[in-house]
């Protein structure tokens, strides 16, 4: 699903040059659950930023199910992102001042589906994440695990081919952590493609493959499956 | 989609309640002001639209030895002149002219001030709708009369108990009520209560001699006529009835034409006493309106994209899912519009709440015609360019933003950001000081022209109008029966008071080959004892010397100058007015020079004669008692003019009514001044608050490393004060240039002082600082424990 090859990424400022992203090469099939990690400032965030085409690399090659998308205009880059990239953030990123079922519905709006079919959507996934119950809450009367479902239940409504997860349970208690890992592990295994960028060792070993960063470049990879 | 929208920008307006405040405060007052002006303007340009036949209709004006203002005041044979001699060209001619007569029915009389006597034709020319009666024939007998509504119900009780009722007229004329007109709208430059048949008095002394002027003559055109042709054929018709008039009195008469649409906006003056408009003020009135719409949309500006910070995560996140720049964009103007909306209907409430009120300053009713298209037009114009400007500025920045510092929050509103929105502050203060400055100049001068010593004294004068037969007729009993009372300083006849009317008239003077043009006063021998008038050269009238009556005159200052004497050098030389005087009279005295006219006008030469014209009668009270002094003048007048009721004023009451544009300028000047600094500081307080927020962490900061409350508000409120100084110091030059330029209106003005500019950037700065100082103190006595907790 996923070749990149040689990318680059590098950081001015007036002063200094920060390189985040070193000639970095890895591929990503479909179907697969990647964990990335590394320390501070070795680059996953870009990295995760480039893959959910938030952000232009300046070298290399990004294959995105067999098309160069590495210089994608933003209105190909947000057509390609709205169809099939969903995102799970650590500190979720709802909409304050959308109630839970206007948040999950975000994407079928902007992907064009009308009305009745939104709800249909939506509230089968509420559904799913358990928090239909919770639908005419906004964010702020969640706790944090169910704010935290309901970010799942947005990235995955509009079916998407992959969900890019940074540190999904950065901001949770263990229980919650656990539940949101278990839960990404249910769409992995519908078929739904995993990278997911986690300081937690915990979180990691969900997943099949755990690649190793430093200074913008992969050192190790282990297959866990 | 759009739903999703409206809902965000809701529940955003909701969310924070103070910047909604802020935003629709502004927004309404200034579209309230907007609204406002836009209804002055619409009755100002609709004035006389109404005339159905106004294409066709003029207004015949006479000129006078070329003087740059022509009059529209004619005799009464002009109009049967006109149709007669230019069949092809005129239609129709009808004689307006404006009267003034006692109505007497029963037991009650009134002094009625707006009554018009014209030719029959008046309401089929004129577009006045009749409620009853035929517009056709109403006026076709002589013994008749046309009421308005309000005069009907004043008379009668109401509309229906009036027609055919009969009126006294003058204790002269019996005549029946044939029609009743609906009121007069206050956009026409006509205005009456009532309408008699001019026959009535076609045959009165001096109403058929050419060269007297008391009336106007409108004349309805043919389609084909070609105005400027029959113009040129007005010099022959002039030379034919005029000519030996002309000759015999050294003067030059033409003739022309104005069209019914731009009498109103001809300047008025007091040659053409009828209602004008003053295109100046009207652009005076516009501009003010824009300036403080513009305050306002700026609030929104700044307000919306440092907001933008907070809705950072927001716009991030839709650009995640899938938004693009455009949808953003056309959410937040969106949302700018649904604001504009909001403060557009609170506008509509708040404006029919103060329409009273607005049409006290004005001094008329301005008619809200919420059927006319204009008024949404007016409304949906103001909702889509206010929605756009003040919300494309935020759409753009907002959507500019990468999602990925966006959703971070790392979001910096760039240098270049933050310049734009401090100059977009200097906009605002520039203005807010700009009309401080103003007001406080409108304010100066004319609390100078109410000061200034006019050279003549004011105070404890009344004015008694000599406009009646039966006052006219007993002016010389009236005036000795008050000199002969207690309480009485001294009475005198005269044509004009000062501010009054001083007609133009030609002289022949000693030494001089050309007639020369001054102003004149006719008045009896008590004119200088009873105004308190300076003699600074020869001697006042005196009953000592009886051919005074007909063989002296006395001059002002200006005149001698004019005439290239001093006042000593003037007294003894001859003087004669050529169309008043049969013989030559002789300059007995110089007076010092008074305003006899209004402070705008220079000093003019001023030639006091005996002559007869008796229009006005100043009654000067002992001081003291003025009370008695008033039921003494009343008591007099009541015996020798028996019907009338009695009406007065006080000299220095003409103040109010000569400055009566620049008082209305002044209030109105004023209210918009302060709400422009009101809207602005609004913004301001915005802004601090912010501002204060914005820093919240680094004022936790501060003050754990020591610093006082005292540093931390300077610290905060230096960086917002500095759009505040420049804004003055862009203002002050402006504000200086323009009301200079106001100040030319007048010939005795206030000087530009220094402390004027002072105190308006002390007051805008005062304002401004006690603005910031509130939200600056609240920051920076905060517990910074908590401050530094969010991190």
């Amino acid at each position: 699903m996923i070749k990149i090859k040689d990318l680059e990424k590098i950081y001015r400022t007036e002063e200094v040059e920060t390189v985040a992203l070193n000639k970095l090469t890895f591929n990503v099939n479909d179907g697969e659950f990647v964990a990335v990690m590394g320390p501070s400032g070795c680059g996953k965030s870009t990295l995760l930023n480039i893959l959910g085409l938030l952000d232009d690399p300046d070298g290399g090659s990004f294959l995105f199910n067999g098309i160069e998308v590495a210089h994608f205009n933003e209105r190909k880059r947000a057509d390609l992102r709205k169809r099939n990239i969903g995102f799970v953030f650590q500190s979720f990123n709802l909409i304050d001042e959308l109630t839970v079922f206007e948040n999950v519905e975000l994407p079928l709006i902007y992907l064009g589906v009308k009305g009745t079919e939104r709800k249909e959507r939506v509230e089968k996934v509420l559904d799913k994440m358990q928090i239909m119950h919770r639908r005419n809450h906004y964010p702020q009367q969640l706790s944090g695990g169910q704010q935290q479902r309901v970010a799942v239940a947005r990235a995955v409504v509009n079916n998407p081919k992959l969900i890019l997860a940074d540190e999904p349970t950065g901001n949770l208690d263990s229980s919650n952590g656990n539940e949101v890992m278990q839960l990404l592990t249910e769409l992995n295994e519908q078929g739904t493609t995993i990278i997911m960028v986690t300081h937690s060792e915990h979180d990691a070993r969900y997943s099949h493959r755990i690649i190793r960063m430093l200074d913008g470049q992969t050192v190790t990879e282990n297959i866990l499956v | 989609m759009f739903k999703n929208y409206l809902k965000t920008a809701w529940r955003n307006l909701m969310k924070n309640k103070m910047f909604s405040l802020i935003n629709i405060l502004g927004l309404t007052i200034g579209i309230t002001v907007c609204m406002m002006i836009f209804l002055f303007i619409m009755n100002e340009f609709s004035v006389d639209n109404f005339q159905t036949k106004g294409k066709n209709i003029y207004r015949v004006m006479r000129g006078f030895n070329n003087a740059s203002q022509p009059t529209p005041y004619l005799s009464g044979p002009y109009a049967p002149a006109l149709l007669n001699d230019f069949r092809d060209d005129i239609k129709q001619a009808v004689r307006v002219m404006p009267s003034n007569d006692l109505f007497v029915v029963g037991n009650t009389s009134f002094n009625e001030k707006k009554v018009y006597l014209t030719d029959s034709g008046f309401f089929d020319l004129f577009s006045f709708p009749l409620i009853l009666g035929n517009a056709a024939t109403a006026l076709k007998n002589p013994n008749s009369i046309v009421l308005t509504e309000t005069s009907a119900k004043k008379y009668f009780g109401s509309v229906n108990n009036a027609m055919g009722k009969v009126v006294e007229m003058d204790k002269q004329f019996q005549l029946k009520v044939t029609g009743i007109a609906k009121d007069v709208p206050s956009n026409s430059h006509m205005d009456f209560d009532m309408v008699v048949p001019i026959e009535n008095f076609t045959h009165d002394d001096g109403f058929n001699v050419w060269i007297n002027n008391r009336l106007f003559v409108y004349v309805l055109l043919n389609e084909h006529t070609n105005v400027a042709a029959l113009e040129k054929k007005f010099g022959a018709f002039m030379m034919k009835y005029m000519g030996h008039d002309m000759q015999q009195y050294g003067l030059h008469f033409t003739l022309s034409l104005t069209p019914l649409k731009k009498i109103y906006f001809e300047p008025a003056s007091e040659f053409d006493n009828i209602k004008h408009g003053d295109k100046t003020v009207v652009l005076i009135f516009l501009s003010i309106a824009v300036l403080i719409l513009l305050i306002a949309c700026i609030n929104f500006m700044n307000l919306s994209t440092i907001r933008a910070v907070e809705r950072s995560k927001e716009v991030g996140l839709r650009k995640v899912l899938g938004a693009l720049r455009n949808h953003l964009v056309w959410q937040f103007i969106g949302e700018s519009i649904l604001l504009t909306t909001i403060s557009c209907i609170l506008s509509v409430g708040l404006l029919l709440f103060l329409m009273p009120w607005y049409n006290q300053i004005l001094g008329y009713s301005l008619t809200v015609s919420w059927n006319a298209l204009p008024i949404y037009l007016f409304l949906i114009g103001v909702i889509v360019i206010v929605g756009f400007l003040a919300g494309s500025y935020p759409a753009f920045f907002l959507s500019a933003f990468s999602p990925i510092q966006a959703l971070k929050g790392k979001l910096r509103i760039g240098k270049g950001g933050s310049l734009f929105r401090q100059a977009l502050v200097v906009v605002q203060f520039s203005i807010s000081v700009f009309l401080i400055i103003g007001t406080i100049i409108i304010i100066k001068q004319m609390s100078y022209v109410k000061s200034k010593q006019l050279g003549y004294n004011k105070e404890q004068v009344v004015i008694v109008r000599i406009d009646n037969n039966d006052i006219f007729n007993n002016k010389t009993v009236f005036k000795k029966q008050l000199q002969n009372n207690s309480n009485i300083a001294s009475v005198s006849l005269m044509s004009g008071e000062p501010g009054g009317f001083f007609d133009d008239f030609n002289f022949d003077v000693e030494g001089h080959n050309e007639p020369w043009k001054a102003r004149t006063e006719f008045a009896d021998f008590e004119f200088v004892k009873t105004l308190g008038i300076k003699i600074i050269a020869g001697r006042d009238f005196s009953s000592q010397f009886p051919t005074d009556t007909t063989d002296a005159v006395l001059i002002n200052r200006t005149a001698a100058a004019k005439l290239g004497w001093t006042p000593e050098q003037a007294v003894g030389k001859w003087i004669q007015n050529k169309f008043r005087d049969d013989n030559k009279r002789r300059i007995i005295g110089v007076v010092e020079d008074f305003n006899f006219l209004s402070l705008k006008e220079n000093m003019d030469a001023l030639v006091i004669a005996p002559n007869d014209d008796r229009r006005v009668a100043l009654v000067k009270l002992k001081p003291g008692n003025i009370q008695a002094g008033i039921a003494a003048v009343k008591d007099v007048y009541n015996k020798v003019a028996t019907a009338y009721p009695f009406e007065y004023s006080f000299l220095d009451q003409k103040f109010d009514e000569l400055y009566k544009s620049d008082l209305r300028q002044q209030t109105i000047l004023s209210v918009f001044a302060c709400l422009a600094i009101f809207i602005a500081c609004l913004g301001l307080f915005g802004l601090a608050s912010f501002t204060a927020t914005k820093r919240f962490k680094e004022i936790g900061v501060r003050k754990v490393l020591g610093s006082s409350v005292q540093n931390i508000v300077i610290l905060l409120s230096k960086d917002l004060l500095k759009p505040v100084l420049i804004a003055t110091c862009i203002a002050l030059p402006v504000g200086y240039w323009a009301m200079d330029k106001w100040l030319q209106n007048f010939a005795y003005k206030t000087s530009l002082s220094w402390w004027v500019f002072v105190l308006a950037a002390l007051l805008t700065f005062g304002i401004a600082l006690i603005t910031v100082s509130v939200k600056a103190v609240k920051a920076a006595v905060a517990n910074p424990v908590k401050s530094l907790r969010s991190e």
